[in-house]
Order: structure tokens, then sequence, then C-alpha cells
């Protein structure tokens, strides 16, 4: 027994794991695995759950009745928890998930976490025409917010738990390890290059590990081995991605648009607004069964080449009204499914209509269904990237790797023309929410230190004297200046370092003297050797200005440090933003 | 009450957060086999569905049927091999192929699918690589009654040679197939058949006579052994087992035909046994009568010079008077003469003689 009468067991591993808390890269590491294992576990729990749910409200040879009274009971009996107990747990949750990161430092109550996976199981498993991947990563999320802050992590330990347990939620629902970390990278942060790279790869992995040991080894759908026939397909293919553009640009719009009339509404008629999108998708639903639910059924078959081409162009039309209803009047519930759905219609009448024009040159529409799911998906989420490994993953099939990406590029582009904002970002915007986006964080990048750059106005020399020194930088601006002797940058020298030496009676010391050194040999750090490159944004000039102390930074070739090219200072990255300071730059104003 | 330290709150979360995972993993694992046991029960409902379809010849149902149910039991092999017939009944042998090459990528010894994916291609006209799949069929791999099926599988590729006339490969097949086939009678009488079609008259009797000796009074097997006698020359025997045949059954045209043949052969076959002289040399007359008959109707109007002085020669030959004493050397000369002819006629002529007909055959014989 310890001191405070404890096991000796128990207190070797209070020790270590008060060793582990302390040391931060071994709990993120820890943590994510740990949280890719829970979160999947969860969401395995969510996909069975719903599924038995379902087979319950809809048993085999069921009357037709039931497609109309279920899902419009389940939503409005959704409808009221959400608006009553859950009202975090409404829509998507890649949004709301996305406002856990970047407005309330990755907290997400339990109560939302609870709400979205009874609510959305519910609401699913009684036909509503959502998907299951959106919700799972908000439960994913809401699981590693709530366990970081139980275990009494910092604000931005729990942050950077949040990305890793989306990867994992992605990686449990789709069973796309792979696709999942780069949907958190390219969607949820905004940055491929994100600093939790290795969390969420971790975590990922974990969870698809987990995925594997409870439901074994099953691609979301099996698909024939299908090749290109003939190089004219990637014509058809290209019409395939216009086609899919154009429909993922009517597919958001309608969304945006009936979510926003919905939001007119009297606050008080918010609790069963659901209902209408499940009496809406009921209807439907009662004379095309397939409609009901997130159709990956039906998205196999179509994928096998199992189809009627009337009934795939139906099913794409009905499958976006549906969808869009079902979300724009506040079902819980993602877009995922739907629109991997929606792309493979699309893709199979496309495929249809080729393959009955040209048998002899093109694939049966299977493979065309196939490519349409990513084409769909570029478009309507806006992650090429991720579509074109998640297909990969889904599917296993490396074949139509290609056809797929120039699909997904074309539907990418016409998406982007046609739709200024992606999707969830339009929806954030619509809830009043502005968070930072990938094109906003695009336009910081684009800003480079070569757009403030200019010629130093003055160069002093090292054998130069203060006094000399000083009369030629009188009235020049900046806090330094660049010293290059025989061609080379030696340093900057503060206006004030001249100004002391000139004090203290050492007016005719040379300015080498001052700064006691000769250019270094090797490679200095940032620290000892404050230095910009013309490619640098103008963002990581400023804080290097911060950090320096300095208003002015030398620009320096990336080839050679002592190359000096120009020097940028800090109202000219000002004047690249439009903020001139007042009284104007002094170099610039004579 | 004074707070939890941070140390032992990390602890004890940590180990909820372990105790969570233990509990959901159990529940999951519990979901996860009712959602397989309920799949199970529901992929084998829509099979049976399937095969009921089947079975009544509903095809298009069939297929739908069994494909739910394989889209929920997807490595079910049986549900597969079942589908691919289905196609196939449907005439849908495109699709029945790729059904049957995904089983056969999987498993290149299943004898099931091997043998469907042989008639698949038998229906496509694809004979070569047929055979090829009846043989992987016969050496593959059965989950049940294997030395049955692999039985049947050789008697669906002897009925594919039989009907493509390969007598060499059919006979190679036959072979082994004779002590292992079933003793019952009819398929008996079906090996017997086939030796004949194989082109092996004494292995055909030595089946029939085999079978006599348990049924001693069946017309088939009479008719089958007049085949068989008469294949190897043995036209009087033929004869006799023609005659039981009919006596056993006489509306059977067939045997009736046959026999008609036979008696034809035997009254202008010079060879006998047991002619008159007198005898002799009239069949000899009537088989130069006949093959001049044949040559000069298929040599037209331009026969060659050679065909030309045979013709001639064998109107001559019909028209010259000859003594009682000279029939014998006659006779010989005749024959002769009905054997030039029939050669010139065989290398003249485009239409090939019937091979079968008694005329062909009697010379067949003479020529040996």
């Amino acid at each position: 027994m310890d001191n405070n009468g404890r096991p000796p067991w128990i207190a070797r591993l209070s020790g270590s794991l008060e060793r582990l808390r302390q040391s931060e890269d071994q709990l993120a590491l820890v943590l994510s695995v740990v949280i890719g294992a829970l979160v999947s576990l969860v969401v395995v729990a969510f996909i069975l759950l719903t599924g038995r749910l379902a087979a319950r409200m809809y048993p085999a040879g069921g009357a037709g009745w039931r497609r109309i009274l279920v899902p419009t009971l389940g939503s409005l009996s959704t409808g009221y928890l959400l608006w009553r107990y859950f009202p975090f747990a409404r829509g998507s949750g890649i949004p709301q998930t996305k406002y856990a990161l970047f407005i309330n430092d990755g907290r997400i109550r339990f109560r939302t976490v609870f709400g979205k996976f009874f609510c959305c199981s519910a609401s699913l498993a009684s036909g509503i025409s959502l998907g299951r991947e959106g919700p799972s990563v908000q439960v994913g999320a809401g699981i590693a917010s709530v366990v970081g802050r139980s275990l009494g992590l910092e604000a931005k330990q729990v942050k950077a738990l949040v990305p890793a347990a989306c990867a994992a939620a992605l990686a449990a629902a789709f069973n796309t390890p792979i696709a999942a970390v780069l949907f958190t990278l390219e969607e949820i942060m905004g940055d491929l290059h994100a600093e939790v790279l290795g969390s969420v790869v971790l975590s990922s992995a974990t969870s698809w590990m987990v995925l594997h040991l409870v439901l074994g080894d099953e691609p979301l759908f099996h698909v024939a081995g299908y090749r290109l026939v003939h190089p004219v397909e990637f014509g058809v293919y290209a019409v395939l991605g216009v086609v899919g553009g154009l429909g993922s640009v009517c597919f958001v719009k309608l969304l945006l648009g009936i979510r926003a009339r919905f939001m007119r509404l009297p606050k008080w008629t918010v609790w069963f607004q659901p209902a209408v999108g499940g009496l809406a998708v009921g209807l439907m639903g009662y004379f095309v069964p397939e409609v009901l639910g997130v159709g990956y059924n039906q998205v196999e078959k179509v994928l096998n080449g199992d189809i009627v081409l009337k009934l795939v162009v139906l099913l794409a039309v009905l499958k976006i009204v549906a969808t869009a209803v079902c979300y724009g009047t506040g079902n819980a519930g993602g877009i995922f499914g739907p629109s991997l759905f929606i792309g493979s219609m699309m893709g199979a009448a496309v495929g249809g209509v080729a393959h009955a024009l040209f048998p002899a040159h093109t694939a049966g529409p299977g493979a065309y269904a196939l490519v349409g799911m990513g084409t769909a998906f570029a478009g309507i989420v806006r992650t090429p990237m991720t579509s074109v490994i998640m297909i990969f993953e889904m599917t296993r099939d490396y074949t139509i790797i290609v056809p797929l990406m120039i699909s997904n590029m074309i539907a990418y582009f016409i998406s982007l023309k046609l739709q200024k904002e992606p999707i969830y970002e339009a929806l954030a915007q619509q809830d009043g929410v502005h968070l930072p986006t990938r094109h906003s964080r695009a336009e910081a990048e684009r800003a480079q230190v070569r757009q403030a750059m200019r010629p130093p106005p003055a160069v002093l020399s090292p054998d130069q004297r203060v006094a000399s020194a000083l009369r030629q930088v009188e009235d020049g601006g900046f806090d330094a200046w660049p010293v290059v002797g025989a061609k080379e940058l030696w340093g900057m020298i503060r206006t004030s370092e001249l100004e002391r030496a000139a004090a203290g009676g050492g007016s005719n010391k040379k300015i080498a003297d001052i700064l006691g050194h000769r250019p270094p040999a090797g490679h200095p750090t940032t620290e000892e050797f404050p230095h910009l490159h013309t490619d640098h944004s103008l963002s990581l000039a400023l804080e290097r200005m911060g950090a320096s102390g300095l208003n002015v930074l030398p620009v320096v070739s990336r080839a050679n440090l002592r190359q000096l090219m120009g020097i940028v200072a800090l109202s000219d990255v000002l004047g690249v933003y439009g903020v001139a300071r007042r009284g104007g730059d002094p170099e610039r104003s004579e | 009450m004074a707070a939890p330290s941070p140390a032992r709150s990390f602890l004890g979360t940590m180990g909820l957060v372990f105790l969570a995972i233990a509990a959901i993993f159990a529940a999951d694992m519990f979901l996860a086999r009712m959602e397989r046991a309920e799949s199970h029960v529901e992929a084998a409902r829509l099979f049976r569905q399937g095969r009921d379809s089947m079975l009544r010849g509903e095809n298009a149902e069939a297929i739908e049927r069994i494909k739910g149910a394989i889209s929920i039991e997807r490595g079910n092999r049986d549900y597969l091999r079942t589908l691919a017939q289905a196609q196939l009944a449907a005439g849908k042998t495109a699709d029945a192929e790729s059904t049957l090459e995904e089983l056969l990528q999987s498993d290149s010894t299943d004898g099931l699918a091997s043998l469907i994916m042989g008639r698949v291609l038998v229906k496509e006209g694809r004979f070569a690589e047929a055979i090829s799949y009846f043989h992987r069929a016969v050496y593959g791999q059965w989950d049940a009654a294997a030395a049955a099926n692999r039985l049947r599988a050789r008697f669906e590729l002897i009925d594919l040679l039989a009907q493509r006339n390969s007598k060499e490969e059919l006979l190679a097949e036959l072979l082994p197939v004779q002590d292992r086939a079933s003793r019952d009678l009819k398929t008996q009488i079906r090996l017997g058949r086939l030796y004949l079609l194989a082109g092996s008259p004494p292995r055909a009797a030595v089946v029939f006579r085999g079978i006599l000796r348990d049924s001693p009074a069946n017309a088939d097997v009479y008719a089958g052994l007049g085949e068989a006698e008469f294949a190897q020359s043995n036209y009087r025997t033929a004869q006799r087992d023609f005659q039981t045949a009919l006596r056993l059954a006489p509306d059977d045209q067939a045997t009736r035909q046959s026999l008609d043949r036979c008696n034809e052969l035997l009254m202008l076959d010079p060879a006998l046994r047991g002619l008159s002289r007198e005898e002799y040399f009239r069949r000899s007359r009537k088989l130069v009568e006949l093959t001049l008959g044949e040559a000069s109707q298929c040599a037209g109007r331009n026969p060659s010079p050679e065909l030309q002085g045979l013709l001639d020669q064998a109107a001559k030959a019909l028209k010259a008077p000859v003594s009682a004493g000279r029939q014998g050397e006659a006779a010989e000369s005749n024959l002769d003469l009905a054997e030039r002819l029939w050669q010139a006629r065989r290398k003249e002529c485009a239409a090939p003689p019937a091979t079968d007909s008694p005329l062909a055959l009697v010379l067949a014989r003479i020529a040996q």
C-alpha cells in the first residue's frame, strides 16, 4: 500500500498515467488510438442499430401505407426531440463539428452526442432520405470532446482530438480509412498539412481495425471489375463530369433554397418542420420505394449494371428533391450517402445512354455509376481528392481511377463556377456562422512577399563609419538597414544601435565593429538571422517582424541566404492589404 | 469535500473510457451476430423463393430473388451457382458466364461451377472451351455425391462429343465410364448406343449382350445388338437380331428400316457363303448395274475419258451374254469392274456416295 492506501499496482499505473499526462505528444498519440477505437465502436453500433430499427419499421412484405406513415411519424417525433432537447443535433453534423472546432474550442456537449445518436438512428431508420456519415462524424467529434474534457485536457488538446475522432468516425462509417484522413484534413481542417496529421492517421487506422474486428472485411459496395473499353470513353466520362457538376449545383441550390425558406418560418413551427420532409419523402416512397432511406442497396445494384434507364433517371431526380426537402426541413442526417446515391444514378443514366449508342466502345452503365458517385461527391461536397480516394477504397477497384479523376475535376470546376459557396460553408452562413473557409485561407496564402517587396532604399557597408551611416539613414523611417559587404548580406543593423554607438562616442566606429561578426558560414536560423523569401506569405512576414521587433526585413534568395533581393517594410505589407498608414511611408512619399 | 486530484480524475476517466470500450464492443458483437443471423435467414428465404421460381420456369423472377439473397450473403457459392443456372435458363449466357467466372476465380476446382460453365459455353457455341470446362467438372471438387456428379458431368461431355461426332474423344470418355456407370437398363442401352457412335461396334455388342443376360426380351437391346453386328459386317446375325427386335416391338419403324437395309444388303452381297454360281453371277451383274446407275447419274453429260471408258465397259458387260460355264469367271470380272467404276465415281463426282447404303457397304467389303 502507498501513502494514499492504494495497492502498489494502482500506484504504479497512476504514476505512469500521470507521466503520460505530462507528456503532451505521447498523450496525443495514446488518445488518438483510444478515441479511434471508441468512436469506431460507437459508429458501428449506430449503423447496426439503425439497420435493426429499419428492419423492424419496414418488415418484408409490409403494407404500402407504412412507407408514408413511418417517415412522417419518425420525422415528427425526432423533430420534436431535436427542438426540445437536442437543438445542436439537427442537420448533417459536419458544419456543427466545424463550429465546435473553430468557435467553441472543440467543445461538444454529451447531450448533443446522445441526441444525435438516437434521433439520427430513429430518423434514418424511418426512411428519411439522408445519410449516416455526417452524423457519425459529429457523434465521433462529440465523444472526443467529452472524453478530452473529462480527462482534464486543455482546450487546444481537446481541439486536436476532434479531427482525429472525425477521421475515425468516417473510417468506420464508410470503411474508407485513407479517404477519412483526407476528408478530415481537406474539409474539416481545411489544411492538408495540418499539424494533427499524425493523430488523424493513427485514429483512422485504429478505427478501421476495430471495424474489421467487429464486421469483417467487406467493402461498402461490391463492384464487378470495370476497365476502360476504348479511349473514346474519356469523352463520355467528361460528359458525365458535366452532368454530375450541373446535377450537384441543382441539388445544392435546391437544398439551400428550401432550407432558407423554412428558416424564415416562425420559430414555433420548428419542431414540426421535419415532418414536412418526412411526409414528402413518404409520398415519394409510396410510389417509388427506392427513394426511402440512404439507398445503398440500390447503389450496389446500379454499380453492378442492374438497371432500367428510366428508373435511374427518375431516382436521380427524386433523390435530389427528397434529400433537399428532408435536410431543408431540419431532419437529422447527412448528405454524403445521398450524394453517392444521386451520383450513381446520374452516372448510370449517362452510361446507359452511351452504352446504347456505342455498345462496342463503352463499358456498361455500372462503370459510369461508379465514376458518377465520385463525381457527385466532388461537385456537392467539393473535396475532389477525397472523392477519388473514397471511391477507390469503397470499391477497391483501381482501374477506373483515371476516368474518375477527369470526371471529378470537371464536376468540381462546374460546381465552383455555378455555386460560389461550398455546401457546408453556405449552410454555416445560413446559420449566421462565418467559418474560416478554404477560399479565405487560399486568399491569405496568395498574398506573398514578392507583392510587397521593394529594392533597399539604402544599403550600408560594413566598413562604413557610424556617423556616415546615420547621415545616410536619416529620416529613412525604418528600424533597421541592410548591411552588405562584398555582395554579401551581413545582416540588419538597427538605427537605435547606430544612435547608441554615436552617443557613446563611437561615431568613427565601423559598422562591422558594432555587428561584431562577419557573415557566418552554414545555415543561420530565422532567430539568428531574421529574413524572408519572395514566396513567403505576408502573414508570415508579419509574424517574423513581430518576433524580431523590426518593421523591415530583408528578402533573400532561397539558394543563397546572403544574397539580398530587396526588403519588405511593415507599411508595404499594410499597403498590399489596402491599409495605408497615416502619414504614409516616408520613403515612398518623398 | 476535497476535489479529486487531477491524476486520480485522469485515471478514473481513462478507466471509464476502457470500460465503455469493452461494453460497446460487447454490444456491437451482439448486434453484429444478430444482424448476421437475421441476414442469413432473409437470404435463405429469398434463395428458396428464387429456386421455386426457377422450377416454375419463371427465370427472371428467380434471378431477382437469388440476386437479393446474394446481396445479403455475398460469399455463398450455392447461391451464385444457382444464379448462374437461372441466368443460363433465362438465356442470359453472358451474365451467367460472368457469375461463374467470379466463382471459378476464387476456386478453380469447383466442379458444379465448371459444369454449368461448360453448359453456358455450349449454348454460346464455344465447344472447345466447353469441353475443357466439362473436363474440369469431371476432375473437380464436389460438395456432395462426388462420384455420381462426376459421372453426370462426364455423360454431359459424352453427349456433346457424340453431337460433335468426335469419335476418338468420345471413345476415350466412354472407356472409363463403362465400369462406373449404373447397371440399370437405360444407362446400359445408352452406353451401347454411344459405343456405336464412337465407332466401336465390338464394345457395343459386348454391352448389349451383357444386357441380354439380365433382360433377354428387350427390343431396344436386340435392335442395338443388330446395329453392332451390322457395323461389324455380320449381316446375317444382324438380320436375326433385327427380326427378334421387331418380334418384340413390331411397331418400331427404325428397326424395320434397319432390317430392310440389312435384307437389301444380304440380297446384294456376293461374298455370302453358300451362294450358287448362278446367284453369285446374278449378284455381280446387279452390282455392276447399280454402280453404273450411280456413276452415270453423278457424272452428268461430260464424264472424264477414264470414267467414260468404264461406263462403256460396264454397259457392254451388262449386255454381253454369258454361258453357264463362264459365269464364275464373268462374275469375278464384273466385281472387279464394279469396284473400279465405284472408285472412279468417288474420284470424279462432287457428291460423295452414301457410305451406309447397301451398295457402298457391299463394295467396301469386296474391296477388303
